[in-house]
C-alpha cells in the first residue's frame, strides 16, 4: 500500500507549486498485479508485477503539458523533477483554442470499499489448486488453456486548486478458462470476476462447462447461412454491443462532431428500443465503483438513454471545455455502464421456447466498427455458441459473423433477462484500471444479420 | 535510472544465486529508460503532449517447466524482485503437464543500436510543434471539418543478461506518424482519409522521417483532394470482385491473416484465452497450400528501418531473416526457443529447426511472447500499380483501414477501408465510398493473381498490436507490395 511518506512529499510539492500560482494535478497510480496464465493444461507464465505512476500535467493559460514516469519515486526531488519536466511542456506548448477547465479535487474522498486483502495478495498456489481440479472434474482429455489475473490498485490525486484529495483502494479479479476439443476443435469458456476471493467459485465454471460439453460432444456444427436472424445474445455479448454502443453513440465529442450514429438525434429523442436503459452508475456494486473521476470530480448516477430515448452525453473535460458544455465526470479509465434488466425468464432458454430457430451467441469475438457515422459494428461468435430449436439446444455453432447496426440490433429486442450479471471488460494494456459492467444475463433480438460464417469453430 | 556498475554486478549475482538453486534458465531485462513522447495536434489544439519515462527491471525464471515472472521499477529490491520470480516459476511447477525447455545455446553477446540520423528526443519539443503546426496549416480547406496531426517517438535503453552468460545491450529508437482529415459525405457520415508514416526499409530512422516529404509530410495535398471526392462519391454496392490492396490496407491483412496465425505460441495453443489460436497445426507445415505460388512471406527481411527491427529478440537470439511462405506454401512460423522446442517435442519430429527470434516483451514489466517482427510480402512480377490496374476487369482498389475483425483462429476476416477507386476494363473510374470486404484466409490468398514489383513496396508501421495477458502493445513493420485478389465478397448485403 502507499506509505505516508509518499503521500506526505506530493502533497509537499503541490503546496510548492500552489505558492509559486502552478496550475498541476498530481496524479499516483500504485498497482500489485499477479496473473497466472494457463496453456496446454499447465502453468504456462506466473506473474508478478509491483509498479508505482506518477502522472503530472500543469495548465499554463492555455498551453498544458504533461509527463508521466513509471520508477522509483521516494523522495520530493524525484517529485519536482517530474513537474519540472511537465511545467517546461507546458511552457512551450501552443495555446489552445479554448479555455481548458482547471482540474479540481472537489472534496476530500477515501474509498476501499472494494478491497480485500486476501484477494490483494492471494496465493498463486490457490488458482494453480482450482484449475487443477478443473481439470480432473472436467477431463483431462480436453486441452485447457486461461488467465487469472488478480491484484490492487491504488489511486491518490491531489491538484494545485486545493488541498482536497481523493484515494481509492481496490482489489479485483478475471477468471478465465478456455476447453477445447483437441481433434474437433471446438471451444467453451467460462469467465468469473469479483473483488473478493469469495466471489470466484470452481464449481460454478464446472457446472457451467458440464452443462455445454454433452453438446459439442454429440453434436456436429452448424453452419448459418448469410440472413436474418433471431439471436439471444448472452451477457458477454452485450457488453461488447452496450459498450461499443456507447463508445461511439454516447460521447459528448462524437455528437458534438457529428461523427456519431447519434449526431442526428437530440436529447429527449428515440434513438434505441424501448426495452434499452443504460445509465453509468458508479454505485452499482457489480461495477468497479469509483466514486471520482481522474480530474477529481465527484461522479453520480448519470443516466444515458431510457427506454430507448437519448438522454445525456458523456462530457469529459477537454470536450466540455472545447464546446462550452460542463464536465460530466467521465475522464475515467472505469465507467460503470449499467443496462437495465427486464422480465424475461431467468433461463434464456425457456424465453425462446416459442420462437422456434434461434442462435444463441454468448460472446462476441473482435468486434470492431466500419461505420460509425452508421453504428455499424462487426465481430463473429466464438465460445459456447449453440443453435437453438422450440428451446431446446440442438448442436454447436460453426464461427458465424454479425454485422448489423447498434439502431438494429437493440432496436429489435423482445425479450431481456430478469437477471443481472457483471461483465469484468477490464484492459490490461497499461495500468490496471478494473473496468465492469452490470448488464442482462441475455436479451433476444429479432432480424439479426449474419453475414458470413466458417466451416469451423 | 543509472546503469551503476554495482546494479550491474548484482544482477549478475542473482542470476547466479537462483540459477544454483535450481533454476535452469534465468534472464533479466534491465530498461535503463524507456520513454514515449506523444504530439497530437486536434484541429490545431494541442490535445497531447505527453511524455513517459519508465524504468526498472523484468527477471524471468524457468523452473521444472514452468515459467515465472516479476517485475519492479525499484532497483532497491533487486534481490526480492529475482526471489518472487523464482517463487512464481516454483508455483507454476506444480500444474505443469507440458514443461517447457530453452534448449541449450551459446552465450551470445552483443549490440544494436538503431540506425539514427536525428534523434527525436534531441529536436526541441518548439521545433517539433513549430514543423507539425505547419503540417497541421497545410490540411486545412473549408469543406474539412477535422484535421489531426499525430507523432509518436519511442526511445529505449536495454541490457539484457541471461544465465548461459548472454549480454547483449540495446538502443531503439521508433518514430511513428499520422495526418487525417474528415469531412461529412451527403448522407451526413464522417469520411476520413488518413496517411500514416512509412519507410522503404532502408535509410535511418529519427525526426528525420517526420521532415520527409515522400515517407510522411508532404502527403497534404493528396488526401485533402482524395476526401473532397470521396465526399460526393456513391457508396461500394454488395458483389463479388477483384481487389487490390495498396501498403496501406495490404499491411494490416498481412498482419492479421499471415502473422498473427503463424504465431506459434497461437498455434500451440497459449493464447486462447484472450487473443485466439490459429487455422494453422504442426502438421501444416510443408504442406500446407497457404496461398498462390505468387504469395512468399518473410519474417524480418533484413530490413533495416522499421520498429519490427531490433537486433537480439528477449530471448537473446539473432533476428533471422527467412521465409514463412515459399510460393504459396507454408514453410516456417514465427517462433521464440521455448514454443520451437515444445512443438518438436509434440510433434516427434524437427519442425523447426531454431528459434526465428521472436520473443518480444513491450515493457520491463512484461514477459516475452511470440511477437511478429517484420512479416513481408515478397515484390513480385506483376509490374507497378497501373499494370495491376490496367489488368483488371471489374474490381476496387482499396488503401487505408477503417475497421478490422477477424475470425478467432485467424480462418475469416472482415475489413473496412477509407476510400476504394472502382476499376472497370483495365481502369480507374470514380472513387466508391464506404468500401468493405471479407474472405476466407487460405481462399483469399489463394486467389491471389497479382503482386507488384519492388517500386510498389512499402514498409508500413504498426504501433498498437495487441496480444498476450496481461496486455502487451507491440511496434511492428510489414513491408508489402499492391497485392491484387480476384473474386472477392465486397460490400454489404441489403
Amino acid at each position: 500500500m502507499l506509505d505516508a511518506n509518499i503521500r506526505k512529499i506530493l502533497m509537499q510539492v503541490r503546496d510548492e507549486a500552489a505558492d509559486e500560482g502552478i496550475r498541476a494535478t498530481f496524479h499516483l497510480h500504485h498497482e500489485k498485479s499477479h496473473l497466472m496464465r494457463i496453456g496446454n493444461n499447465s502453468v504456462s507464465l506466473n506473474t508478478s508485477e509491483d509498479l508505482m505512476r506518477l502522472d503530472v500535467e500543469v495548465t499554463d493559460g492555455r498551453k498544458q503539458g504533461s509527463q508521466t514516469y513509471l520508477g522509483t519515486i521516494k523522495e520530493a526531488e524525484t517529485i519536482r523533477e517530474i513537474l519540472g519536466e511537465a511545467r517546461e511542456k507546458a511552457r512551450v506548448a501552443s495555446p489552445k483554442t479554448y479555455d481548458p477547465i482547471p482540474d479540481e479535487v472537489e472534496l476530500t474522498v477515501s474509498e476501499d470499499s472494494q478491497y480485500d486483502p486476501m484477494l490483494a495478495d492471494m496465493d498463486p498456489s490457490l488458482k494453480a489448486a482450482a484449475y487443477r481440479e478443473i481439470f480432473k472434474k472436467l477431463g483431462e482429455q480436453y486441452n485447457y488453456s486461461g488467465s487469472w489475473s488478480s491484484g490492487s490498485m491504488e489511486v491518490y490525486i491531489l491538484t494545485t486548486a486545493n488541498r482536497n484529495e481523493v484515494y481509492h483502494k481496490g482489489t479485483d479479479q478475471l477468471f478465465s478458462i478456455v476447453l477445447k476439443h483437441p481433434q474437433a476443435k471446438w471451444e467453451l469458456t467460462h469467465n468469473q470476476t469479483g473483488w473478493r476471493p469469495s466471489d470466484f467459485a470452481v464449481e460454478k465454471t464446472i457446472d457451467a462447462l458440464n452443462k455445454l460439453i454433452p453438446v459439442f460432444e454429440n453434436n456436429k456444427g452448424y453452419k448459418a447461412e448469410p440472413g436474418e436472424y433471431t439471436v439471444i445474445f448472452g451477457a458477454d455479448a452485450i457488453s461488447e454491443i452496450i459498450s461499443m454502443m456507447a463508445y461511439t453513440g454516447l460521447s459528448g465529442r462524437g455528437w458534438e462532431e457529428k461523427q456519431s450514429w447519434t449526431s442526428r438525434f437530440k436529447p429527449g429523442e428515440m434513438i434505441l428500443g424501448e426495452e434499452i436503459s443504460v445509465v453509468d452508475d458508479p454505485s452499482n456494486p457489480e461495477t468497479f465503483m469509483f466514486g471520482f473521476d481522474m480530474c477529481g470530480r465527484k461522479r453520480n448516477i448519470f443516466p444515458l438513454v431510457a427506454d430507448g430515448t437519448l438522454r445525456n452525453l458523456m462530457y469529459d473535460s477537454s470536450t466540455a471545455a472545447r464546446y462550452g458544455k460542463n464536465p460530466t465526470g467521465h475522464d475515467t479509465g472505469s465507467p460503470s455502464i449499467v443496462m437495465d434488466t427486464g422480465f424475461g425468464q431467468e433461463d434464456p432458454l425457456d424465453a425462446v421456447r416459442d420462437m422456434g430457430r434461434v442462435l444463441y451467441i454468448p460472446g462476441l469475438h473482435y468486434v470492431n466498427i466500419p461505420s460509425v457515422s452508421k453504428g455499424i459494428f462487426t465481430g463473429s461468435s466464438r465460445f459456447n455458441a449453440v443453435l437453438v430449436e422450440d428451446g431446446k439446444i440442438v448442436s454447436p455453432v460453426f464461427s458465424s459473423r454479425v454485422t448489423d447496426s447498434f439502431q438494429n440490433v437493440l432496436g429489435n429486442v423482445k425479450v431481456v433477462s430478469s437477471v443481472s450479471e457483471s461483465v469484468n471488460i477490464s484492459n490490461t494494456y497499461e495500468r490496471r484500471t478494473p473496468v465492469a459492467m452490470s448488464v442482462p444475463s441475455y436479451f433476444v433480438s429479432e432480424g439479426v444479420k449474419i453475414t458470413d460464417s466458417a466451416d469451423s469453430f | 535510472m543509472a546503469e551503476s556498475v554495482e546494479v550491474k554486478k548484482e544482477i549478475s549475482r542473482n542470476i547466479s544465486r537462483i540459477s544454483s538453486e535450481g533454476a535452469s534458465y534465468v534472464d533479466v531485462r534491465f530498461y535503463l529508460d524507456d520513454s514515449s513522447e506523444t504530439i497530437l495536434l486536434y484541429d490545431g489544439d494541442l490535445e497531447a503532449n505527453d511524455t513517459t519515462v519508465e524504468s526498472g527491471i523484468g527477471v524471468r525464471v524457468l523452473w521444472d517447466g514452468a515459467w515465472g515472472f516479476a517485475a519492479t521499477s525499484d532497483l532497491s529490491g533487486l534481490g526480492v524482485c529475482f526471489d518472487k520470480a523464482a517463487m512464481n516459476a516454483r508455483t507454476a511447477s506444480e500444474l505443469v503437464k507440458v514443461p517447457l525447455a530453452m534448449g541449450v545455446k551459446d552465450p551470445v553477446k552483443g549490440n544494436y543500436t538503431s540506425p539514427v540520423e536525428i534523434d527525436p528526443f534531441s529536436v526541441s519539443l518548439r521545433d517539433k510543434l513549430g514543423f507539425l503546426t505547419r503540417l497541421d496549416a497545410d490540411l486545412k480547406e473549408d469543406f474539412i471539418l477535422k484535421r489531426i496531426v499525430y507523432t509518436n517517438f519511442q526511445k529505449r535503453r536495454i541490457h539484457f543478461w541471461n544465465s548461459e552468460g548472454s549480454e547483449i545491450s540495446k538502443d531503439l529508437i521508433g518514430v511513428f506518424g499520422m495526418i487525417m482529415v474528415m469531412s461529412l459525405d451527403s448522407d451526413g457520415e464522417m469520411q476520413k482519409r488518413s496517411m500514416s508514416l512509412y519507410s522503404r526499409g532502408d535509410g535511418s530512422t529519427g525526426w528525420g522521417m517526420i521532415t520527409d516529404p515522400e515517407l510522411f509530410s508532404g502527403h497534404s495535398t493528396r488526401i485533402k483532394s482524395e476526401l473532397a471526392e470521396l465526399i460526393k462519391a456513391e457508396p461500394l454496392e454488395f458483389g463479388r470482385r477483384s481487389v487490390i490492396l495498396l501498403p496501406g490496407q495490404g499491411h494490416l491483412q498481412v498482419h492479421e491473416t499471415i502473422g498473427h496465425p503463424l504465431e506459434l505460441d497461437r498455434i500451440l495453443g497459449y493464447e486462447l484465452s484472450y487473443a485466439g489460436g490459429s487455422f494453422i497445426d504442426l502438421d501444416s507445415f510443408g504442406k500446407l497450400r497457404y496461398g498462390s505460388d505468387k504469395l512468399s512471406v518473410s519474417s524480418y527481411g533484413g530490413i533495416a528501418n522499421s520498429p519490427g527491427s531490433f537486433g537480439f529478440d528477449d530471448d537473446g537470439t539473432p533476428e533471422r531473416d527467412y521465409l514463412l511462405i515459399d510460393r504459396g506454401l507454408l514453410v516456417n512460423a514465427l517462433t521464440s526457443r521455448a514454443m520451437v522446442n515444445e512443438a518438436n517435442e509434440r510433434a516427434g519430429r524437427e519442425v523447426f529447426q531454431q528459434s526465428g527470434g521472436a520473443a518480444r516483451a513491450s515493457s520491463f514489466y512484461r514477459a516475452p511472447i511470440d511477437r511478429m517482427t517484420n512479416v513481408n510480402i515478397l515484390p513480385g512480377t506483376d509490374g507497378n500499380e497501373e499494370d495491376i490496374i490496367a489488368s483488371t476487369e471489374d474490381g476496387i482498389v482499396v488503401d487505408n483501414p477503417v475497421s478490422w475483425s477477424i475470425g478467432s483462429n485467424r480462418e475469416h476476416f472482415h475489413f473496412g477501408c477509407e476510400i476504394a477507386w472502382e476499376v472497370k476494363n483495365g481502369e480507374k473510374t470514380r472513387i466508391l465510398r464506404n468500401p468493405t470486404y471479407q474472405g476466407h484466409t487460405l481462399e483469399f490468398y489463394g486467389s491471389l493473381s497479382a503482386v507488384g514489383d519492388e517500386s510498389t513496396w512499402k514498409v508500413e508501421q504498426i504501433n498498437n498490436c495487441g496480444k498476450g495477458e496481461p496486455n502487451q502493445v507491440m511496434q511492428i513493420g510489414h513491408g508489402v507490395p499492391v497485392i491484387k485478389f480476384d473474386d472477392v465478397v465486397t460490400g454489404e448485403r441489403k
